[in-house]
């Protein structure tokens, strides 16, 4: 009797443990499969022709920066009143190649679920039309000057913060294009939705100069580039300054190999391997997930852009006349433009351009920012510790490509800043892509420029286009003889 | 131990212990049974939430004209109140019922050519399938019966009025339980059948508000292109419409974009039309594109597209015939016409009716490298594009497929295999094949010249205004009548080719044939008879 007793004890025991084994192995093939669908990274191998994948390349940034890939598709349909144009996510002046599925610049990628999120293509790649009834040509590396960069920014929170972001309303749409399975359902109505809503609303505050109502638009191709570092990353309090700036070309990067140039505008940077990790962190908006794959990727990126050539001027040169140019050229302008002072650091009251810029940055940023990256464990020259002067004066190889001019973007065109900042335009339109071959830039004025673009009044704070007074008194020809000089740099 | 197990007497579960206690048994029972019939109901609504069966046709004509898309699932009306909305809106109609939309009824059919019917989730819906726009009628003479051609563009059909019908009556006070269900059910008393209780009390009331509110999103989507041009019958705006599914809003549009209506094309003989420019201006090679594209007409969406039934007639489609003239033809001056036909037409329309081959190098299937290539687009040969400032028509509905809608097209089934990735913006018109052309009046894009011999004269010399809807054919210009505003009590619509988008210029000059003797532009009418 005692016997039966102990062997049904145990037997009701070992009931007990075999259902608490199953359960245990079902709860970790659930868990399993739930980490699969949610987190599981798909390798994939890179983009094998250059060019594309610097156009659509990951960089890694869709880990944390990284959007739901429906959320991202339905966002511009369910609240097109928060986008600058009527033409969903074209309305911000991203860079489109035709029969693509994402603008350049925009990257997808799987980690359990497919993501979007941004490479450097989203910033710097230019788009121009040589005439009304013509697509645009797309240049990777190119200023990406209609891109509207702080309306993007802005787009993301602002949809997180409309009450009818919730996943009542985003399932509805998301239904009306996809077919997801019963576990993308789940989880997107359970986790993904509110996840991302939580994230975009933490912008909120590391983006706080997006709402600034005492600053100015920065306007189409304009970032206030070192924000990203400054608020993101090392996560310093908002302060006054501003001082948005066209966005830049990157190619052609080993005119930079020279020792003792610095880069950026005010030549806040060392090199370019620094400056592009610098951006990359900005884009990944934390701490790489894997340092080794990240620099992996930079070190293609650096060898990438210092080989990529500036293009080609598109319209036809007068050779002759741009050879008069040249002499034109090595009278004014060479001393800074093609000199060993090139990309060096100047005083600013050699140039005397919109000084803003310079506040925007200082010393102990750079130390900080510095630390920063070393305590991701990453290894660069970095950024300069040492106070701003001014700014460095640029190299101008495929200059006919980066309108408007001056570092701030407040001249329209080649032409107009050849002449005396009184007579330079006061107010223009930047982000329409036509091309002006006469003065060499882009349509900037007319219902089609205002249509599309945003408006540039060089009365307001950082947009000022005073300054670089050279070659701003030149006869007509000797003008036109170097305006036709720089087409072919 | 197994015999000292057995050996023990056995005692009642607590189970058994419990079901002697007449309360516990009451509350079992209590318990139970609503458990049951809940199970029951579950079972019954899941299964109604499960039906998905669509009226189909073996034969291939039959399910051209009746056949579903798939639209009604996502889009469908429900069925009955499809049918009682021209009593419950009359005053919104032109005339009598649907008919009076120049939508074609057939004898013994509930619905005109065009509209599909599918069970789904319980309610019989109905919507629109690819007849609507792609089948008409043409009469002989004004007395004698229509007849019914598939695959022409549907002359009469007013899809203008069909939609604002819908979306006035959605706006109107009558558009309620109130007034909808109590007409259902005199509809159904006239069949000889009852409106279930469940059916009047919940399920009608429910698809009353929930059409209504589908209606009214559909209509502050598209508001604004009620204000452009109308289009009239026989006409669609293509890509403003289109731009409604990336929720673009319509009344930011640049002006440049707006007026875009154009005429609804033929679809026969698809397979010789592979590697060509398809659309007007040419916007997409890729035909299985353009009509998955067109079917969000008929209302699917990527999930609830019937990809199968669209297939069937994606494979009919590429062989089906254009009709013969059924008239006529004067052979010796249509032989004469044939020669002028050669060298002033051929170049651009292909050598014949039946004898248009695609331009070399096709676009490739696979959407990498889809890079576009100037040659290969533009050219004076059949399904290439003639440049805007070449052709001169009206440029309205060039511009309305704009760049930002090209790329976002490059969105639309992304995550199926064939998601799409040729559409381009283009510059100009594509040049059609001339198959069947005698069906295809009036001509040019946007429908402004009403007969092809009134194309033959130079723009100025063109019909200012002319009457658009009527389906008697006219033997001498080839056409439809076009100068009579009514005919037997129905008006039919006024084009005025003075208003934007409707302009009537271009595709004129020596080139085109604009100045030729008057004896050879009526030989070159008569040639293109036999197309």
């Amino acid at each position: 009797m005692a016997a039966t007793r102990t062997s049904s004890r145990s037997l009701a025991k070992r009931k007990a443990l075999l259902l608490l084994v199953l359960l245990v192995i079902v709860g970790a093939i659930f868990g399993a499969y739930a980490y699969y669908r949610l987190m599981y990274e798909h390798a994939e191998s890179p983009i094998a022709d250059p060019e594309e994948r610097f156009k659509y390349g990951s960089i890694g940034a869709e880990h944390d920066a990284g959007i739901p890939y429906w959320i991202f598709y339905v966002l511009p349909r369910m609240f097109p009143e928060k986008i600058p144009k009527p033409a969903g996510l074209a309305g911000f002046g991203v860079a489109w190649e035709q029969g693509k599925e994402l603008p350049i610049g925009f990257t997808k990628k799987v980690i359990g679920f497919p993501r979007v999120a941004n490479n450097c293509a989203s910033c710097h790649a230019a788009s121009y039309r040589k005439t009304l009834d013509e697509n645009p040509t797309f240049v990777a590396a190119g200023p990406g000057h209609t891109l509207h960069l702080v309306a993007f920014f802005r787009f993301l929170v602002d949809c997180a913060k409309d009450p009818r972001f919730n996943a009542d309303n985003l399932m509805r749409e998301i239904r009306l294009v996809a077919d997801l399975d019963w576990f993308d359902r789940l989880a997107y109505r359970f986790l993904i939705i509110p996840l991302t809503k939580k994230r975009l609303l933490e912008r909120e505050r590391q983006f706080a100069w997006i709402y600034r109502k005492d600053f100015p638009d920065w306007g189409r191709g304009r970032d206030d580039g070192m924000n990203l570092t400054k608020y993101f990353m090392i996560g310093l309090p908002m302060d006054d300054s501003f001082g948005p700036t066209d966005i830049a070309a990157i190619w052609n990067l080993k005119k930079y190999d020279t020792p003792g140039t610095t880069m950026n505008l005010a030549g806040d940077s060392h090199d370019s391997y620094s400056v592009i990790i610098d951006s990359a962190l900005g884009l990944l908006g934390a701490a790489p997930k894997d340092n080794d794959e990240v620099l992996e990727h930079v070190k293609w990126l650096q060898a990438y852009l210092r080989a990529k050539a500036p293009p080609k001027y598109p319209f036809p040169i007068n050779e002759r006349l741009a050879a008069t140019g040249k002499g034109v050229f090595d009278t004014h302008c060479a001393s800074c433009h093609a000199s060993d002072k090139t990309g060096k650091r100047m005083p600013l009251a050699a140039v005397g351009t919109d000084p803003e810029r310079l506040g925007t940055w200082n010393k102990d940023n750079a130390v900080a920012a510095n630390k920063v990256v070393r305590g991701f464990g990453i290894e660069r020259k970095g950024l300069v510790e040492a106070p701003l002067e001014g700014y460095n004066p640029p190299f101008l190889d495929g200059i006919w490509l980066r309108a408007p001019y001056l570092h701030n973007g407040s001249v329209p065109t080649l032409r107009d800043l050849l002449k005396p900042p009184g007579e330079r335009p006061k107010a223009f339109w930047r982000g329409y892509d036509l091309y002006d071959p006469v003065n060499v830039g882009f349509v900037s004025q007319g219902p089609e420029a205002e249509r599309v673009g945003t408006r540039h009044d060089v009365s307001e704070r950082a947009g000022s286009n005073q300054g670089h007074e050279f070659g701003t008194r030149l006869p007509a020809p000797e003008r036109d003889a170097l305006i036709e000089y720089l087409r072919t740099l | 131990m197994t015999d000292a197990v057995l050996a023990e007497p056995a005692k009642p579960s607590w189970l058994a212990r419990l079901w002697q206690k007449r309360w516990a048994r009451w509350l079992l029972v209590a318990l139970i049974l609503p458990t049951f019939a809940l199970i029951a109901i579950g079972v019954y609504v899941a299964l109604v939430l499960m039906e998905d069966e669509p009226v189909s046709y073996a034969d291939i004509e039959q399910h051209f004209k009746y056949g579903s898309t798939g639209g009604e699932r996502e889009s469908g009306f429900p069925y009955w109140i499809f049918q009682v909305l021209p009593r419950v809106c009359s005053h919104h109609l032109p005339g009598p019922g649907y008919a009076s939309l120049g939508l074609v009824f057939e004898e013994g059919k509930d619905l005109p050519v065009g509209m599909s019917k599918r069970r789904y989730q319980g309610l019989d819906r109905t919507f629109l399938n690819c007849a609507v726009c792609h089948t008409s009628t043409v009469r002989d003479s004004p007395q004698s019966k229509p007849r019914i051609y598939v695959g022409m563009p549907a002359n009469t059909f007013n899809l203008w009025g069909f939609q604002k019908f819908f979306f006035d009556c959605a706006r109107d006070a009558k558009f309620a339980t109130e007034y909808v269900v109590p007409e259902v059910d005199r509809l159904l008393r006239e069949k000889g059948r009852r409106l279930g209780l469940l059916d009047r009390y919940v399920v009608y009331p429910i698809a009353v508000a929930i059409m209504r509110e589908r209606l009214l999103m559909l209509r502050g989507r598209m508001e604004p292109l009620l204000q452009h041009t109308e289009w009239g019958p026989g006409r669609v705006d293509t890509f403003n419409p289109n731009k409604t599914l990336f929720n673009f809003p319509l009344a930011q549009l640049p002006e440049r974009e707006k007026h875009a209506a154009v005429d609804f094309p033929s679809i026969w003989l698809q397979k010789p039309r592979q590697g060509m420019q398809l659309h007007w201006d040419g916007n997409n090679a890729m035909a299985e594109e353009r009509n998955k594209n067109a079917a969000f007409g008929t209302g699917t969406t990527p999930p609830t597209i019937d990809l199968a039934a669209i297939g069937r007639l994606e494979a009919w489609l590429l062989t089906a015939e254009p009709p013969k003239y059924p008239y006529p033809i004067d052979s010796d001056r249509a032989a004469r016409g044939e020669k002028t036909y050669k060298q002033y037409c051929a170049g651009c329309h292909g050598a014949s009716g039946r004898d248009f081959p695609a331009p070399q190098g096709t676009q490739s299937r696979e959407c990498v490298g889809t890079t576009e290539r100037e040659d290969e687009l533009y050219g004076p040969h059949v399904g290439k594009i003639t440049r805007i400032d070449e052709i001169r028509t009206d440029r309205r509905r060039l511009d309305s497929f704009s760049y930002e809608l090209a790329v976002h097209m490059g969105t639309v089934y992304a995550g199926y295999p064939h998601r799409y990735c040729h559409y381009r913006k283009t510059f100009g018109y594509a040049n059609m094949p001339l198959d069947g052309v005698w069906l295809r009046a009036p001509y040019l894009h946007n429908g402004s010249v009403p007969t092809l011999r009134d194309l033959l004269e130079p723009a100025a010399k063109r019909p200012k205004v002319f009457y658009r809807g009527n389906d008697v054919h006219d033997q001498r210009k080839v056409g439809f009548v076009s100068e009579a505003a009514e005919l037997g009590g129905v008006k039919f619509f006024k084009y005025d080719t003075s208003v934007p988008g409707n302009s009537n210029s271009g595709h004129e000059g020596r080139r085109y044939g604009t100045e030729l003797a008057p004896e050879d532009k009526a030989a070159l009418v008569e040639y293109l008879k036999t197309f």
